[in-house]
């Protein structure tokens, strides 16, 4: 369908986790079970008999892409793009056609931390679905057609990225954030770091990382427990126990408006801002949310956006939200705004930011803000994948399976100087760092950057 | 490629679709003020998605007031009924719910997610923008550098949306589809209130309108809802679209896009097509066609260009089948190192020529048939996604009875159809009137 033109993307796309049903007290907002199979696999599951579909998110805890080798950046990716490229006996155009002719989706990725996959089938099709994720995930080929062929894909993605300017300052982002760490890194590889890797660096890899005991698994949909016990025990039961790699160390962002500004010819430059964040499991992370959703987190009512788009029209959208990294964390504000404006919108985010001291969060958006986080996390739960993605993340940020009862009540019994009080912990006008793709005019003590670092 | 990808999703997601007794089993009944109304009973969880689809969209707008649809849709957020300047979103925020909007060619949508509760409350304030729609100035002038904005991030500022947009000006010549939906920029620095107004007056009336519900809701009350609130609304006369046609073209053109910075190349074949309101039966084997082609990495177009003959790293198809109009087939590759734009062509255009002389095998439609069907019953594991293909067939001129019986129609299609639409319509030597357009986003030189 041609929607050439949409209000507004960034809400909608920053609404998809985390957000909460309306329960009460005591009710469970989302009836998750663990079902741990014969074999001492466990899966969190919910069982959801309305449509005929199974979706499994998993992922393998720390094998994500701060294992590459820095000169063989890329090599995490490529994993997860040649794991379901031929297993057992198929190659890979019979694997892919076994799938598709079932209507089975099989999916690997990585975030920096972890390794992650994704199944979706028909009920009809369980069995052989699940066959097949088993058979990718122990008996992967790595045939070299198939590594040549998605070495070649990734390389085309990066070049095609080039043209992106959003892409280009979140690269940027990273590189200046954790200068000197892991997560510093292209998560997607580099142009030659990805023409090194070899099909037995891959196997090395999947040898190496992927083991059970780093495993977490989210079940939804039209499946029992009695009849997941046994399957899991099918696909992950062969895998074998693999010591798990050293995690990277701890690290802090720091900001000391540093401005970064790459210069590209575009009518129109990209922005984003990193500032500290705050730690998921910080027993006032419900306070951190509710300013996020008022300064930048809700879309149309949010502060940035009222003061950005709504009274100046200077930006399509601006939006902040929250970076979680097991060893850091982050919050971030992305925008764009033409080349002549980037100055007054980089001072209005500042102000945005300083002014939240003088004009608290006042009651009625601590209500606002209480009333969507705790009631909007039917709407983005009407998936069985999205349910499924949802156990996952729980479980990615090391969270007890009452995390969303608990958060619940959090965000239900916050008061208004505590939500102050977090404001003027979190936020940091004075410690922004900063990163422009365009060509900004005006633009008061910037550094230009010529090189993208970790790119070719 | 990713653009290409967002646009083959929507595809996928929008085709309409299986078996129960319909795909949806959605009910539909229309108010005497000529609004249709149509419900999909989903109750896994007490919420609801409540859209208006307006029967006009880019192509209905004057000469030289292009973007003027897309600027009044931002424009319905700026002060209606009771609700102040940007109170509406806040409005839906503030009852946990999401809101948006979107303009297409054919069509203009808005819509709201919400807990149930809050499903009349919604209702209440989307009849009253209906009619009662009054932005003040200041607004409108912000607005209006909104959506320049808008243009620069989502067209301006991407070399594959910069050729997309040029690519539609020389397929659909003579015709109003020629122009982008978000307008040429010099005509969007120029919209004016007054232009925003007449064109609102004009075609927003509930029997120009498609109300579409899904989620934990009962018809009967549903029923009574609507006659209670969008009921009083008063019908007016809603002009005919008389567009001009494209007329018989038989130059193949190419169209090429150079930007300094482009660093991976882009081909892409075009072909203009019958839609299902033009053609049904060529529209369905086009759908199988499209499928059997570009249909993920075990489809011909990757097995054979990236896999096989390695000229290329990617490759595939969109069909844009549900347009009031005639919509277009594009066969996509992203050419491999070293590998020239034009043998990429040329390799897309031997798929095409190897289907119109040699057909598809019987088992490659069935396969085709069961992938597509199985579309369907993934299609229904969603809140807001059954009421968008629903609301999208019928006001492009489907009827509710098409999306129901979908999966059965798309069984009906043989070898012998998928050939013959082939050779109608994506037949690269016989143009018939109907000749492609090539487009090239080539790697920058000095690279």
């Amino acid at each position: 369908m041609q929607i050439a033109a949409i209000r507004s993307f960034a809400f909608v796309l920053a609404s998809v986790l985390l957000m909460i049903a309306p329960a009460h007290a005591s009710e469970k907002i989302l009836d998750i079970k663990t079902v741990t199979s014969p074999g001492g696999i466990t899966a969190w599951l919910v069982e959801d008999h309305n449509v005929p579909v199974i979706a499994v998110e998993f992922g393998f805890r720390g094998a994500g892409t701060v294992n590459d080798p820095a000169d063989k950046q890329g090599l995490i990716r490529l994993l997860s793009n040649t794991l379901d490229e031929g297993a057992g006996a198929m190659d890979a155009q019979a694997f892919q056609k076994e799938l598709a002719d079932r209507a089975i989706s099989l999916s690997f990725g990585a975030s920096r931390d972890h390794f992650t996959g994704a199944l979706k089938t028909l009920r009809a099709e369980k069995d052989k679905a699940f066959e097949l994720l088993a058979l990718a995930l122990t008996q992967p080929r790595f045939d070299a057609e198939a590594v040549e062929r998605m070495r070649a894909a990734n390389i085309a993605r990066i070049r095609e990225s080039l043209s992106d300017p959003d892409w280009i300052a979140t690269r940027l982002l990273y590189a200046s954030a954790f200068s000197g760490h892991a997560y510093a890194r292209n998560s997607g590889g580099t142009l030659s770091g990805l023409a090194k890797i070899t099909p037995d660096d891959l196997r090395a890899a999947h040898k190496t990382l992927l083991g059970r005991h780093a495993l977490m698994i989210g079940v939804a949909g039209d499946i029992t427990a009695a009849e997941l016990a046994p399957l899991l025990d099918r696909v992950f039961g062969a895998m074998p126990v693999v010591t798990p790699p050293a995690a990277p160390a701890e690290t802090q962002i720091t900001g000391a408006q540093d401005i970064r500004v790459y210069d590209k010819m575009l009518p129109q430059s990209a922005i984003q801002v990193i500032q500290p964040g705050i730690k998921r499991a910080d027993p006032a992370y419900a306070a951190a949310e509710v300013v996020n959703f008022t300064l930048g987190g809700s879309g149309f009512g949010a502060r940035l956006m009222e003061s950005v788009r709504e009274k100046r029209g200077l930006s399509y959208g601006i939006s902040s939200g929250f970076l979680h990294l097991d060893k850091a964390d982050g919050l971030m504000i992305s925008t764009s705004t033409k080349n002549a404006n980037v100055a007054q919108v980089i001072d209005l985010i500042r102000q945005e930011l300083r002014d939240v001291s003088k004009n608290p969060i006042t009651a009625q958006e601590l209500k606002n803000a209480q009333t969507y986080l705790t009631g909007a996390l039917p709407l983005s739960l009407t998936s069985t994948n999205a349910i499924a993605g949802l156990l996952l993340s729980l479980q990615e940020d090391g969270l007890p399976i009452t995390a969303l009862e608990d958060r619940d009540a959090k965000l239900r019994a916050l008061s208004l100087q505590d939500v102050n009080a977090m404001a003027a912990r979190l936020l940091r006008p004075d410690d922004l760092r900063i990163v422009v793709v365009g060509q900004p005019r005006d633009l008061k003590n910037a550094t230009v950057v010529k090189d993208l670092p970790d790119v070719e | 490629m990713r653009s290409f990808r967002l646009f083959l999703l929507f595809i996928i997601l929008c085709a309409p679709l299986q078996a129960r007794a319909g795909v949806f089993d959605a009910q539909s009944f229309t108010l005497q003020n000529g609004l249709q109304v149509v419900v999909i009973p989903n109750h896994r969880a007490p919420v609801a998605t409540h859209m208006v689809w307006y029967r006009v969209g880019a192509a209905d707008e004057a000469p030289g007031q292009s973007g003027v649809a897309h600027f009044l849709e931002h424009l319905m957020f700026k002060g209606s009924g009771d609700l102040a300047p940007g109170e509406f979103s806040r409005r839906v925020r503030a009852m946990a719910g999401q809101d948006n909007a979107f303009t297409s060619r054919d069509y203009t949508a808005y819509f709201q997610s919400i807990p149930v509760e809050h499903l009349q409350t919604v209702m209440r304030m989307e009849a009253q923008r209906m009619r009662g729609l009054y932005p003040p100035l200041k607004e409108v002038e912000s607005e209006r550098q909104v959506i320049l904005e808008e243009r620069m991030q989502r067209t301006e500022n991407d070399p594959q949306a910069r050729l997309a947009e040029e690519m539609d000006a020389a397929l659909f010549v003579n015709h109003p589809y020629a122009k982008p939906v978000i307008g040429w920029r010099q005509e969007m620095e120029q919209l004016t209130w007054p232009q925003a107004k007449a064109f609102y007056d004009i075609w927003y009336a509930p029997n120009n309108a498609i109300l579409v519900i899904s989620g934990a809701v009962d018809a009967a009350q549903v029923q009574q809802w609507a006659q209670e609130i969008y009921g009083p609304l008063k019908p007016e006369i809603i002009p005919a679209r008389n567009w001009p046609r494209v007329p018989a073209l038989e130059a193949r053109k190419t169209v090429t896009l150079r930007d300094d910075s482009n660093r991976q190349p882009m081909v892409q074949i075009a072909f203009r097509v019958p839609g299902f309101r033009q053609d049904k039966k060529a529209a369905l084997a086009l759908e199988v066609l499209a499928d059997i082609l570009g249909n993920g990495p075990s489809a011909r177009l990757y097995r054979h260009l990236v896999s096989e003959q390695k000229v290329a790293v990617d490759a595939g198809i969109s069909f844009r089948k549900e347009s009031w109009d005639e919509g277009d087939v594009t066969l996509y590759a992203a050419p491999a190192n070293l590998t020239p734009p034009e043998q990429v062509i040329t390799a897309l255009e031997m798929e095409l020529r190897a289907i119109i002389e040699q057909g598809v095998s019987t088992d490659e439609v069935a396969q085709s048939i069961k992938r597509l069907q199985a579309q369907a019953v993934y299609a229904r594991d969603s809140l807001a996604g059954p009421a968008m293909i629903v609301g999208q067939a019928l006001i492009t001129g489907a009827s509710l009875e098409d999306v129901e019986t979908w999966p059965q129609a798309i069984a009906a299609v043989t070898a012998d159809d998928v050939q013959a639409a082939a050779n109608a319509y994506l037949n690269p030597d016989h143009m018939r009137g109907r000749a492609p357009v090539v487009g090239l986003l080539p790697e920058a030189e000095g690279e």
